[in-house]
């Protein structure tokens, strides 16, 4: 829920030499290893990381449970699906060995020895001669996000923007050009007289999302787009993650960047991920130059970060960012919790909604899926209604995301309440399964979890979705045309195993699997087998 | 209707559990006197160059995994990493820990210096652990800095712990204090997983809150809102000694157990060397057990590490005995060849073994141990036994040698009269003690003090 999965896909369309080349960098090997992979997978690396052959399929079995046979081929399909493993032969029979290039770079990571270069970056050293803190670094993200996100929701001719004065700095024109790409705004009118820009579904998608998602979004596209800007992809995306491995609150130099990073630099500093204090030159001209070091923020520090807390973390100071006390002046006394408290909507069960937020941004967020009320000085109301719900599901909100939002935007007031909620319930079990008598309903609260936003408002939510949704629609593969029973019900049971059947046939022999890959790959090794026999 | 359940949907979140962050405790045994015996195998520095390669493996394998390391030395348990802080209140320093950025202080505390101290794990071995001279390295940047200041920190003090250690020390005890090692552990980890709560759950301002959140802690350790923890015992020491520690071992254990953090054991083997005599009887109150237990049992890792076996059979861990050197001839290679095998079997066991998350283990077969050593030491001379007395009021083990003073004086830890018919060594239908499950004792007398000049039956 809180990554964004579909923009983390994008390296699966990378193809195998591209991947490899990605994988010449450590922080990127590092960094792919450490968000993407599952658990399992990251045991398979590990155990195969420092062994000189390949690794017979038979072991992967072995190491594995039988009854969890699913996810041993999940986590396979992973690894191949990113190549970091590829099929080899050992004493002629089939093994897998980890792609050279990606073990090289973990074992530079974890093992620290025989790294050509700098990797990791350099740190300047003596200090830079403004140091700049890490308040200011937060300050300077947030400003550059908030801008952005600004931009977007103020076009939307929202009236909570317009009528509060308060001004936002505008994104650069690069960025604009990035949103226009991926669809986030479109914008009508020329240069000259002034581009209005309007949000599209997707924008409205975009805003809803976390931070992290967001910015990943917006790097995707980036690199995406980095053709046109006559950049390599894979360069930036190397870039990108070695940024992400950078340490908050230090400065790097950039001296052994090269043109295109040094072009990538400045189009990260306009997102606001990277920061580089501008000075005036020394030698009498006006002209303002970039000093030769520049700091990561803690957008471009938590970019690689794949935990909820860390998450938390990066909401703290910039997700509820848009929050009261970081744009309003009477900033001290409007938020009661600072620091760990990052969240400000309190929902009740009677679908009644109190935000503690007075920045314009959060509040036309909120208008999209709320009836609000009245509005105080640091105090928004509002109800969650059928027609408000349908009216942001109209736009292309979906129920998920509406869920998210208010999940990650909690005022701790709720978190506490829950866990609290949670601890009783759980306390209850305890006694209920060590008493003489109960082991009666034991069944019905087993898989019972508390849940920040009441669970009552998430069904409703849902079912309010579900009452225009009637069609889902599934991209994949159809794969039909067996000639026999037993043809089918093979690659049809394992693409059950495997997960990724949707629906099947059995009468007409037909079934839909949204991935074809191991599919295919089972299909070809039968083939092959039943030629050989 | 399926997309309506929201149960569902919080389950497939807690399907990738993998995500939430794990904290691994390493104890690691640096009993010089053992170390001194291991040593043509397998160095002090090649050892820690590999558990560091561990703790970054570890580390890489999610964004939020925490790491301490604890080293269990001869005359006390002492932190490696992070560093105690005794001026400073210890949860303060903690906290400020927790934002990444602390880093900068700390590498502004130790100075520059502290920079060439790095173990490289491909580099020399034989490199002189008392020494505090390293050859100066430059160019260390080129290393993922949170790994590097982990290991600057943890080397530089395990440097000043070895430099610690007076010559005296080591001619008084030469066991390790694996007990106090688990407490500590057992102690952060109880704070850490609190700070977790609280960062999750916000700050708990009311003494209610806190217990809430004690409760989830403790009943569902498992799940995915909290921090798993596990405790891995890296021993070495011939640790039939480890019986005069028995009860507070078996009270972490148990408290482990309630907890759900798996303790997970890797036994180094010592060497059969002549000097491993020597070392044990230096011991005058386990002179006995080991001239009695030593004979009994083929294995010598089998007899040394009971208790551990019990701790990681009791808290679901992994225990495993490992084997450093090939099976045969190993006077057939030269020595380099086998410390490079050795070092690289110690990694392949921490990395195949022991590296996978709790969370990942329900997948795995786990490797472990599977026929368990369950004797117990009893409570008066702190002898190993498989067959002893064990009081019907409190639960005290007593073994043969005070059968005297139990029948004369009662239970010598709860002093109740016990009714022993006069029998020699199995003349009881004694049954074998399964698990020494300790009871509260008020006051513990000297069990050796007591029992001097009692006559020992067969």
């Amino acid at each position: 829920m809180a990554d964004s999965p579909q923009s983390w896909e994008y390296l699966e369309h990378l193809q195998g030499v591209e991947l490899n080349r990605l994988y010449r960098s450590p922080p990127s090997t590092l960094a792919i290893f450490r968000k993407i992979l599952s658990g399992l997978a990251k045991h398979f690396v590990m155990t195969m990381l420092y062994s000189p052959r390949p690794t017979p399929v038979k072991d992967f079995e072995l190491m594995v449970k039988s009854g969890n046979a699913k996810e041993r081929q999940m986590a396979i399909d992973q690894l191949r699906r990113y190549s970091i493993i590829k099929e080899a032969t050992l004493r002629s029979g089939k093994a897998y060995a980890l792609s050279p290039d990606f073990a090289r770079s973990l074992r530079q990571v974890i093992g620290g020895g025989g790294i050509e270069g700098q990797p990791f970056g350099e740190v300047v050293s003596p200090a830079t001669p403004q140091p700049v803190s890490i308040d200011e670094l937060d300050d300077y993200a947030r400003q550059q996000w908030e801008g952005i996100l600004g931009f977007m929701v103020g076009s939307s001719n929202l009236q909570e923007l317009q009528e509060s004065g308060e001004e936002l700095p505008p994104p650069g024109q690069g960025v604009i050009e990035l949103l226009k790409a991926g669809r986030l705004i479109s914008v009508q009118g020329t240069a000259s007289r002034g581009q209005v820009a309007s949000i599209t579904k997707e924008g409205f998608a975009f805003v809803l999302k976390d931070v992290n998602a967001q910015i990943w979004e917006l790097l995707f596209l980036y690199v995406d787009n980095a053709d046109q800007l006559n950049m390599d992809k894979i360069d930036v995306l190397s870039f990108i993650f070695f940024i992400a491995s950078l340490e908050l609150g230090l400065a790097y130099s950039t001296a052994s960047f090269d043109r295109a990073q040094h072009q990538t630099l400045q189009d990260l500093i306009a997102l606001g991920i990277v920061y580089q204090p501008l000075a005036a030159s020394t030698n009498g001209n006006s002209k303002v130059t970039a000093p030769p070091y520049f700091y990561p923020t803690r957008l471009a520090t938590t970019l690689t970060s794949s935990s909820s807390t860390a998450l938390a973390t990066t909401s703290t100071t910039l997700g509820s960012s848009l929050q009261p006390n970081s744009l309003s002046h009477h900033a001290a006394n409007t938020n009661a919790t600072p620091g760990a408290g990052s969240g400000f909507i309190i929902i009740e069960t009677n679908y009644r909604l109190y935000a503690y937020t007075s920045s314009p941004l959060q509040i036309a967020l909120l208008s999209l899926f709320i009836n609000l009320r009245s509005r105080h000085p640091n105090l928004v109301t509002g109800k969650l209604t059928k027609s408000s719900v349908q009216r942001a599901i109209n736009i292309g909100i979906t129920a998920d995301q509406i869920i998210s939002y208010l999940t990650t935007h909690a005022h701790p007031q709720m978190r506490r309440f829950a866990a609290a909620e949670q601890a009783r319930l759980d306390a209850r079990k305890a006694l209920r399964t060590s008493g003489p008598d109960g082991v009666a309903d034991e069944n019905d609260e087993h898989d019972m979890r508390v849940t920040v936003v009441p669970q009552v408002i998430l069904d409703q939510i849902k079912l309010w979705q579900l009452e225009r949704d009637r069609i889902v629609t599934h991209t994949g593969y159809l794969l039909k045309d067996f000639t026999s029973h037993a043809e089918y019900i093979g690659p049809c049971n394992y693409a059950d195993e495997l997960g990724v059947l949707v629906w099947k046939d059995d009468k007409r022999h037909v079934f839909f699997v949204s991935r074809i890959e191991g599919v295919q790959r089972y299909i070809k090794d039968r083939r092959e087998a039943g030629s050989m026999s | 209707m399926d997309g309506v359940d929201d149960r569902q949907h919080a389950d497939e979140e807690s399907s990738t559990g993998e995500q939430s962050p794990s904290l691994l405790t390493i104890i690691f045994d640096t009993n010089p006197a053992a170390w001194a015996l291991l040593q043509p195998t397998l160095s002090v520095s090649s050892a820690i160059a590999h558990i560091l390669v561990f703790i970054n493996a570890h580390l890489a394998c999610n964004y939020t995994n925490q790491v301490a390391v604890i080293a269990s030395h001869c005359d006390k348990a002492q932190w490696l990493y992070p560093t105690a802080a005794p001026q400073t209140p210890p949860s303060k320093k903690q906290k400020s820990r927790e934002s990444r950025n602390d880093y900068d202080e700390d590498d502004g505390d130790d100075g520059p210096v502290n920079r060439n101290k790095r173990a490289r794990p491909n580099g020399d071995h034989k490199r002189d652990t008392n020494g505090m001279s390293s050859g100066s390295q430059l160019a260390n940047s080129n290393k993922y800095r949170p790994f590097r200041l982990i290991e600057e920190e943890l080397i530089h003090n395990l440097k000043t712990l070895v430099n610690s250690t007076s010559p005296d020390t080591l001619q008084e005890k030469t066991s390790t204090m694996i007990a106090g090692a688990l407490t500590l552990a057992l102690s952060y980890i109880n704070r850490r997983s609190q700070e977790y709560q609280e960062s999750l759950t916000g700050i708990a301002s009311s003494l209610a809150d806190q217990s809430a959140n004690q409760a989830v802690a403790t009943d569902s350790a498992h799940r995915t809102n909290s921090l798993q923890s596990r405790i891995l015992i890296i021993t070495l020491s011939p640790s039939t000694d480890l019986a005069h520690q028995y009860i507070p071992i078996m009270n972490s254990i148990f408290a482990c157990q309630r907890l759900n953090i798996p303790i997970d054991v890797l036994q180094l083997p010592l060497p059969p060397d002549p000097n491993q005599i020597t070392l044990q009887k230096a011991q005058p109150t386990t002179q006995a057990s080991t001239s009695d237990v030593t004979p009994t049992n083929p294995q010598p890792h089998q007899t040394s590490t009971v208790f551990l076996q019990q701790a990681a059979d009791a808290t679901h861990g992994i225990f495993i005995p490992a084997i450093l050197t090939p099976p045969s001839s190993s006077a057939a290679q030269p020595p380099e060849t086998l410390q490079k095998i050795a070092s690289q079997s110690l990694l392949t066991y921490l990395l195949t073994a022991l590296l996978p998350s709790p969370a990942t283990r329900p997948y795995l077969h786990s490797p472990t141990l599977i026929s368990i050593d369950f004797r117990a030491a009893c409570f008066c001379h702190r002898n190993v036994i498989s067959l002893g007395y064990v009081c019907s009021i409190c639960l005290s083990i007593f073994c043969d040698l005070s059968l005297q003073t139990l029948s004369e004086e009662g239970c010598l830890t709860c002093g109740s009269k016990l009714a022993i018919r006069d029998v020699g060594v199995g003349g009881l239908g004694k049954t074998p003690v399964v698990v020494a499950r300790k009871k509260k004792k008020k006051t513990r007398r000297e069990g050796g003090g007591s029992n001097v000049g009692t006559p020992t039956p067969a």
